[in-house]
């Protein structure tokens, strides 16, 4: 792991945005930290230990990838680093944020404009046009020029054709490129992704990937994703493996 | 403030979404009828106020035994001088003979202008007893108009030549039907109408004979509100101020609450309207849940998402109430236009006031019947967005009941006015939904054994309506009760209303006989059982008015506001007898019975009004003497009997010195009336008072009311539709799963349209029976215990009801669910992942 250069890896742009003031601009910074990290549930047979002791640090700028069998804790364990949900146990810090001093509106606030997401399921809302859809965050992120960098960031998913069609009349492929163009298009410090190749065929898949690590790649952004698939987990620059609750960091070739 | 133009851009973006147009449908539905009767309660009201005026002939009626010079001035109204605008006509009545050859009868004359009467009309006819044609009252010149019972009295018909005084007039037709009898009903003699410009010419009117000046008003309320408050003040004892609420005081009792009654039934359909909102706003919750997580997700926090949903709440909730506003606008002019139709134009125009209660009830509905679900919305979990299945933070239960609670009571409150009108309609609608409830589910069980029995498409339809047990309870709830309402309302009036007559029969009085004087009482009494006609107890009556009670001047008794009562104003018909009348019951005290003491017994109504009480001592002032007596007991009347009914009744002996003709009620069968002609003939003092057009006005007014009712019945009907098809709505997801399924395995589309329809023709049929059952329970109840009619059975109802179920939720169902038959299953199955 060695240190970003400020020059090769600049601040992520819009410094000018009052959201973004905010932030504290420390291009060092770890993105997400989480520290002794345990998930626990009750269930009819006691307590069951999702995630156990996780240690992590994502420097900005950083790709991620976490793997691990079905039922490993990886979904899980995104939504803990991404503030959806409140550990049993231990510390995230997100952005420069301990989590654990949030409440749920304060975490709320804290993603707004400065957290993208991709699902694996796309989540588009069925009612907006693939425009609309990208337009959605930036509106709530109080963007003045939402709609033409919506515009733009159909385009950067090559789907400008496409920008009044509503989900209903998108391919799968299609969809999470407008999944993927939403979550780029407020300039997020950081993307989550859970296994945003998972309801799509290989060649759907694998197109989805370039996109994914194109986009993130020119916008510099931190990405944290959720994937069984080997071939999107090798193209991060680290790997997460989970084995019950467990985390392990995975050697790169 | 992002938030709220993002709740109305999704909000238009998701208008054409099943559950917002059942929201918005079901909110038009129940806001169309609170505000159809909202409208139609104002204008009713006034339609009301129109029979009484049109029994008066005119809004205000005074009469004064001197021509009244000087008026109220104009009132000064913000500085501004105002001009009375009241429409004013002026008649005189006076007593004289009429004669032709030899015979001579005495005649109540009325000369009239022009203007007469102010309100209603006058029906003239060319042959006694027939229907005859509306024409101004106003004769043409040396002509008269007279009352039927006048020709064979002086044994002329129409054309014939007639003299009054010196002056000769023509009998230019009969009165068929006149407003304006200002003594009263009782104690005219045949009268005849002449101008009022001929009077001169007869030379009857000397000095000192008895007159009657007339004086109608009409106008708008508010004017003539102020123009009475002032003449009252200008008015002495012997001149009386008549308002038109006052002509129709028999009708009164029908009149009291039927208002309320109205509005309470509207209240029904918006409430069923409530039942189909929650069931699309819990649908709507559930479907975007997905929504509200992502919107977390990007950082929405509560508030904000509070924000988005209640505006676009508040949006469908003011589009929906405005445009039921509108609905009811319309609806109400047809109502207006279809059964009052002469009234229409005099109407006043649509009020503001029926509009704001109208949208405040329809938010209060749509706050009641979403928020529980709305709640649960915006307390999606954000992880929600990973784990599907992660359900909304369930929100307190009694919170979502008090919220919901208190809207729908605030809801019943308002519009049932006190507290225990409300008691009893919550109560009511709780016993009836636990009833329907129950009965609902005992018809599903029952269907279970029809379901075994049944083959192909009809076993997969009914096996659908038994899965769906708790939406098939409540469509069957819903479309009963409307069936039954509306069933219930058609009984009332083709068994109570038409069987009215019937039921006052066996010996039901339909004519009185006035003014009996002591010496006829015996030849009345002989000539009646001559014709075997059977006449009522012979009442004799004195006319006075109640001056003190306990020695202090009546009026002076009252609060202010209490003392215009009629009863103070007017003189009472009293009489004396020693045994109550039939349809008279005692509340308090002791009936005097034979005891001749000065007692009196009085009606309870007007007890209460002039608040007297058993032991109060009053006196009535007859003619030029006074009388006194103490209350020994108070009555109830039923002045809808048509028997003789008093105010006051003396002990017996009590009114010996005092000048007193009779007065009787008899039935006269519809084969006998030829005696009457007779009766009069024999009997020229005598006036013989027909009934039938008393009945008739009864009769007009609950059939007004009653088909107002069954216009909102229609709004029920649709509520309950839109129950039906909210709950199939909701159902949706799982039925085109199962019919995919049933698609891939080689079901036909017929056969699932077969599967459909004999699902939704079972549910009408089955609520078309429920409702059959209820109503003639109802009915035999109401028939039983309030008017005491015989059981009744209704075949005819056990068709008519199931078909209109059957026709009505077959319809709906399959409009909402047939294109689960259309789509191929590879689409469905995409769809549906």
């Amino acid at each position: 792991m060695t240190p970003r250069d400020s020059a090769q890896f600049p601040a992520p742009q819009g410094d000018s945005d009052p959201l973004r003031a905010k932030a504290p601009v420390e291009p060092y910074a770890p993105a997400v930290i989480a520290r002794a990290l345990s998930q626990r549930v009750s269930t009819a047979d006691g307590t069951l230990a999702i995630l156990s002791e996780v240690e992590l640090a994502v420097q900005a700028g950083e790709t991620l990838a976490i793997t691990g069998a079905s039922g490993s804790g990886k979904s899980t364990l995104l939504g803990l680093l991404a503030g959806l949900d409140q550990p049993s146990a231990g510390e995230i810090v997100l952005l420069g944020q301990r989590l654990n001093d949030l409440d749920e509106d304060a975490r709320a606030r804290l993603r707004a404009g400065r957290v993208g997401f991709v699902f694996q399921s796309f989540q588009l809302l069925p009612a907006l046009t693939a425009l609309e859809n990208i337009l959605l965050p930036l509106e709530l992120a109080g963007r003045a020029d939402a709609r033409e960098r919506a515009a733009h960031w159909l385009d950067r998913v090559g789907l400008a054709a496409r920008a009044g069609h509503t989900p209903r009349q998108l391919s799968g492929g299609e969809q999470q490129r407008v999944a993927i163009a939403r979550a780029f298009a407020t300039d997020p410090e950081i993307v989550f992704a859970d296994e945003p190749t998972g309801n799509l065929d290989a060649d759907t898949g694998a197109r989805i990937i370039e996109l994914l690590f194109e986009l993130n790649a020119s916008a510099h952004t931190t990405l944290i994703l959720v994937t069984h698939d080997d071939a999107l987990a090798a193209r991060c620059r680290r790997r997460l493996h989970l084995v019950a609750g467990r985390a392990r960091e995975v050697a790169l070739a | 403030m992002i938030y709220l133009r993002l709740g109305l851009w999704l909000l238009r973006r998701e208008r054409a979404s099943g559950e917002w147009r059942v929201l918005l449908l079901a909110l038009i539905i129940g806001v169309g009828s609170v505000s159809t009767t909202g409208f139609l309660g104002d204008r009713l009201k006034r339609a009301m106020s129109e029979q009484g005026a049109s029994f008066l002939g005119a809004d205000l009626l005074v009469t004064s035994p001197r021509p009244i010079e000087t008026w109220p001035a104009p009132s000064v109204k913000n500085g501004k001088l105002k001009t009375s605008p009241l429409a004013t006509s002026q008649a005189l009545e006076f007593s004289s003979m009429v004669a032709k050859g030899d015979a001579f009868q005495l005649a109540t004359l009325r000369a009239v202008d022009g203007a007469y009467p102010l309100r209603g009309s006058v029906r003239i006819a060319d042959r006694p007893f027939a229907a005859g044609t509306p024409r101004p009252a106003q004769p043409p010149p040396g002509a008269i108009y007279v009352e039927p019972s006048l020709l064979p009295l002086l044994s002329a018909s129409v054309g014939d030549r007639v003299q009054i005084g010196e002056a000769h007039f023509t009998i230019a037709g009969v009165v068929a039907e006149e407003p304006g009898q200002p003594g009263g009903v009782f104690g005219f003699a045949p009268r005849v109408l002449l101008r009022a410009d001929e009077v001169e010419q007869t030379r009857v009117l000397q000095p000192g004979s008895r007159l009657t000046y007339l004086y109608q008003f009409a106008g708008a309320p508010d004017q003539l509100a102020a123009f009475s408050a002032a003449l009252k003040l200008t008015l002495d004892s012997t001149q009386r101020l008549i308002g038109s609420r006052e002509g129709v005081e028999t009708l009164r009792g029908a009149f009291a609450n039927a208002d309320r009654y109205i509005q309470l039934t509207a209240l029904i359909s918006l409430l069923l309207s409530v039942a189909a909102i929650a069931i699309a706003a819990h649908h709507h919750a559930l479907r975007h849940y997905d929504q509200a997580a992502l919107l977390r997700c990007f950082g929405a926090t509560t508030a904000q998402l509070r924000t988005l949903y209640a505006v676009q709440l508040l949006t469908l909730g003011l589009l929906g109430s405005l445009l039921g506003v509108a609905i009811g606008a319309v609806m109400q002019q047809a109502l207006v236009g279809l059964i009052l139709p002469d009234a229409a134009t005099r109407l006043p125009s649509l009020g503001l006031a029926p509009v704001g209660v109208a949208v405040v009830s329809g938010l209060l509905a749509l706050a009641g019947a979403s928020l529980p679900a709305l709640m649960r919305l915006i307390r999606v979990p954000p992880l929600r967005v990973l784990r599907r299945d992660l359900p909304p933070l369930p929100v307190a239960a009694w919170i979502s009941a008090a919220v919901s609670g208190s809207a729908l009571l605030a809801l019943i409150a308002w519009y049932a006015g006190d507290a225990k009108l409300v008691g009893v309609f919550v109560g009511a609608l709780a016993g009836l939904i636990g009833v329907l409830t129950l009965l609902a589910r005992l018809a599903l069980v029952a269907g279970r054994g029809v379901q075994r029995m049944a083959h192909g498409p009809l076993r997969f339809g009914l096996a659908q309506l038994l899965r769906h047990r708790f939406d098939s309870t409540l469509q069957l709830g819903a479309f009963t009760l409307a069936l039954f309402l509306v069933a219930l309302l058609a009984l009332v009036r083709s068994d109570l209303i038409a069987g009215w007559r019937q039921q006052l029969p066996p010996q039901a009085p339909n004519y009185f006989l006035v003014n009996i004087a002591p010496h006829q009482q015996d030849a009345v009494a002989a000539y009646l059982s001559q014709h075997r006609l059977k006449a009522s107890t012979l009442y004799p009556m004195v006319r006075g008015r109640l001056v003190t009670k306990n020695g202090t001047p009546i009026a002076e008794t009252l609060p202010e506001d209490a003392r215009d009562s009629n009863t103070l104003r007017r003189e009472l018909n009293l009489t004396w007898t020693a045994t109550l009348p039939a349809n008279n019951a005692v509340l308090a005290g002791r009936w005097h019975g034979e005891r001749s003491a000065a007692e009196i017994s009085v009606e309870s109504g007007m007890a209460e009004r002039l608040n007297l009480a058993v032991g109060d001592q009053l006196a009535f002032q007859v003619g030029d003497q006074t009388l006194a007596a103490r209350i020994t007991s108070l009555r109830s009347v039923k002045w809808d009997s048509m028997q003789p009914n008093f105010f006051v009744i003396f002990a017996p002996g009590q009114l010996d010195a005092l000048p007193a003709s009779s007065i009787a009620s008899v039935y006269v069968p519809p084969n006998a009336a030829g005696v009457l002609p007779g009766f009069v003939k024999t009997f020229p003092g005598i006036t013989v008072l027909a009934l039938d057009k008393l009945i008739a006005n009864i009769e007009a007014v609950f059939t007004q009311i009653i088909g107002a009712i069954q216009l909102l019945l229609g709004f029920l009907l649709a509520a309950g539709m839109a129950v039906v098809i909210a709950t199939l709505l909701a159902s949706l997801d799982a039925r085109q799963q199962e019919a995919v399924l049933l698609r891939t395995l080689g079901a036909q589309r017929a056969y699932l349209a077969k599967g459909l329809w004999s699902e939704f023709i079972a549910l009408g049929l089955l609520a078309g029976l429920l409702a059959s059952a209820c109503a003639e329970i109802a009915m035999a109840l109401i028939a039983d215990r309030l008017f005491e009619l015989p059981l009744r059975l209704h075949p005819w109802l056990w068709l008519a009801l199931p078909l209109a179920g059957a026709l009505l939720v077959g319809t709906s169902g399959w409009l909402t669910t047939r294109h689960i038959t259309r789509v191929p299953p590879m689409q469905s199955i995409r769809a549906l992942n």
